[in-house]
């Protein structure tokens, strides 16, 4: 990469690895750009030069596997609810791949630069991939690392230059998952709040296991463990699930935002769990025994 | 260094910095003024663009990585002053108000009629989430959406 070069197109990932470890501290990778590009308007600094990633092959593949599914960093939004549409399990992060922002959007903002964007708290990916215990794959000229997307969320702004993602990791498993967002509006506005739930239940619907996320409601979307604990060994309840968020709704230092008051979106939490789990309940039939682990 | 790039079927050569929003390029280095500055958020669609059949924000797309791709704007759907067919229905339906948006609307129905087979009304609307009208013309445009699907 040029020294004055500001776009830099790699062709493959030893190549992306090789021009951010050129320019060290002042190249950044680039994917769909959709976030890099408002940068301005947030009143951010640019980065001095981009290293662009979304042409590299390798980070553009949906694998689904027999134990896991592999998603390249570069997967469009439009690309992973097309690749995942078939898959119950994955439903949540389905659901949100094709209902985040808008369709030309979609088409170009990817799965790594999503979850690379620090300041976006309203991901609608995010909170999906936790409740699937996705796992990040980071690439960095020194050697690969992984760690749960929940924890890459709390340590990316402190993660290196010369860094990149390289994909996620998603473990097979017979669960039912549900997204549920609540924007102002229908369709084309930031969520205010977001729940994710997955679960597996045993044959007499009892809940053996569950996963809840919660996007857009502080900085970074993360698990409600208190509820899930509560979820666990009881039949599956919308009303009884929506009760259980309401007690533990001070769990949450929601932020203040233009579109809702962190209040607002602390106080809608028990609504968008109850019809998470009708949801999920709604799904139930689909499930043999057999299928569950 | 200048990009090499594909505009409404033409090679073309641009001088920009390769981070310069698309939409810029179309505008003030070849003036194709039919896609919108207005948002610059991705929000409004009015600078929607196709590239390689896809319908971008070009707002939102640096021009450096619209470099080997099929780039079409609204000028390009008239073929020798015939409307396209979209365009036409438009027309039909008396649908063009101030028109700051209809480029942008052009191009998402010009890309979704091509592979929606039997849209409802709600499909087109789906499709359209990304287009605003600040005049509130919706309605008589979906009309106009569904008419060229139905006549496909």
């Amino acid at each position: 990469m040029k020294e004055d070069e500001h776009l830099y197109v790699a062709r493959s990932l030893p190549d992306a690895l090789a021009a951010l470890a050129d320019r060290a501290h002042a190249a950044a990778p680039l994917a769909g750009a959709t976030w890099i590009m408002r940068a301005p308007i947030r009143r951010e600094r640019l980065a001095p030069a981009y290293v662009a990633i979304s042409r590299i092959d390798e980070l553009r593949h949906v694998e689904i596997l027999e134990s896991e599914i592999r998603i390249g960093a570069c997967v469009t939004h439009a690309e992973l609810a097309i690749s995942l549409a078939l898959l119950p399990e994955c439903r949540a992060l389905a659901h949100a791949a094709g209902n985040s922002a808008n369709p030309a959007v979609r088409q170009v903002a990817t799965i790594g630069g999503n979850l690379c964007a620090s300041a976006f708290a309203a991901s609608d990916l995010a909170p999906a991939l936790i409740c699937l215990d996705a796992e990040i794959d980071l690439e960095t000229s020194g050697g690969s690392e992984r760690m749960t997307v929940e924890r890459f969320l709390e340590a990316r702004t402190s993660v290196g230059p010369g860094c990149l993602v390289r994909g996620v990791v998603i473990p097979r498993a017979a669960r039912r998952s549900v997204h549920i967002r609540l924007p102002l509006r229908k369709a084309g506005d930031y969520p205010v709040a977001i729940v994710c739930l997955a679960a597996t239940l045993n044959a007499n619907g009892i809940v053996e296991n569950a996963r809840v996320a919660v996007g857009s409601v502080e900085p970074a979307a993360r698990r409600w463990k208190r509820l899930e604990a509560d979820l666990i060994g009881h039949p599956i309840d919308p009303l009884r699930a929506a009760e259980k968020a309401e007690e533990y709704a001070g769990d949450f230092h929601a932020r203040d935002g233009v579109e809702a008051p962190g209040w607002y979106r602390v106080k809608v939490l028990g609504s968008l769990v109850r019809r998470a789990v009708q949801a999920l309940q709604e799904e139930r039939v689909d499930v043999a025994p057999s299928q569950h682990q | 260094m200048s990009l090499r790039l594909n505009i409404n079927n033409e090679d073309r050569l641009s001088v920009s910095d390769p981070l310069t929003p698309l939409v810029d390029v179309l505008r003030d280095e070849f003036f194709l003024t039919g896609a919108k500055i207005v948002c610059r958020e991705g929000f409004c669609g009015a600078c929607t663009v196709l590239l390689d059949g896809r319908p971008v924000m070009s707002c939102l797309m640096p021009v450096g990585l619209a470099e080997g791709c099929a780039v079409l704007t609204v000028e390009s759907l008239a073929r020798d002053g015939v409307l396209s067919s979209v365009q036409q229905a438009m027309e039909e339906h008396d649908t063009v108000q101030c028109g700051m948006c209809f480029p942008g609307m052009l191009m998402t129905l010009t890309s979704f009629l091509e592979g929606a087979r039997a849209p409802t009304r709600e499909d087109i609307k789906a499709a359209l989430v990304g287009n605003l009208c600040r005049c509130t013309g919706y309605e008589r445009i979906v009309d106009a959406a569904l008419s060229v699907a139905s006549t496909a």
